[in-house]
């Protein structure tokens, strides 16, 4: 009864013996962790955004005659930006629901 | 991130390669009665021959051997037709032969018409296809909300 009430009460303390007993990260080891995978994800998406103004520099200083790689570059930006907005979403929505759990 | 658009650079390629035709199109159009060229003789008509490119980056290729790697379109070579130039009676002409005939270009322009009709057509098509995988891409992004 004890055990279901904990259960029941502290996901926390679930959640900390469930990570005690995953392998535990090495320094320097390959294998990539979320917040590293994340910040790649954002300096993606930031270069999707560089690409985009340089190719709309480009057209404008008449550089490149091709109005559609402006426009492609421009979709492929906004397309990333999205993306990056959903998983951001997601992510908030997620911490919101760990801060509403009643201890 | 960028697997996400290698469909859209095979659209892209399309239309670059499709704009190409297009102005090489119109030049010949342009110069449907050029009897003056800087090589001499009248204009002669050029076309292209359209070519298929890997739009993947060379180390994917590699990494991903078992898959089939896409393939956009670029101009391999403008070339020129080698139809005989029309000769034309005009004696007046400053570029008539000692017979009265002026070579004038090889360019019908119906059928360069009809050509840009083509590219034209090809060009929306391509629009088309490009908003068809943009969609996809929305959409699916639209799954998380």
């Amino acid at each position: 009864m004890s055990d279901l009430l904990i259960q029941r009460t502290s996901p926390f303390q679930q959640l900390h013996e469930l990570e005690s007993k995953l392998p535990k990260k090495e320094e320097g080891s390959d294998s990539p962790n979320f917040k590293d995978m994340l910040t790649e994800a954002i300096q993606d998406v930031d270069e999707a955004h560089k690409v985009s103004d340089q190719q709309i520099q480009k057209v404008i200083s008449g550089e490149v005659q091709d109005v559609h790689t402006a426009m492609i570059a421009m979709e492929k930006a906004d397309l990333s930006f999205q993306m990056m907005m959903q998983v951001r979403n997601k992510l908030i929505d997620a911490y919101h629901e760990v801060m509403r759990m009643g201890v | 991130m960028s697997g996400l658009f290698s469909a859209m650079d095979v659209s892209a390629s399309a239309l670059t390669a499709q704009r190409r035709r297009l102005e090489l199109l119109v030049t010949n159009l342009a110069n449907a009665q050029t009897t003056k060229t800087p090589e001499g003789g009248p204009y002669r008509r050029k076309d292209v021959v359209f070519e298929s490119q890997s739009v993947e980056p060379f180390w994917k290729v590699l990494s991903e051997a078992e898959q089939e790697p896409l393939e956009g379109v670029h101009i391999k070579e403008v070339v020129t037709d080698k139809r005989p130039p029309v000769l034309v009676y005009q004696p007046n002409h400053p570029d008539a032969d000692p017979q009265g005939y002026v070579a004038f270009p090889n360019v019908n322009p119906m059928e360069e018409m009809a050509n840009v009709m083509a590219a034209r057509r090809s060009y929306e098509a391509n629009v088309r296809a490009f908003e068809a995988i943009r969609e996809l891409v929305r959409r699916s992004l639209e799954i998380a909300r």
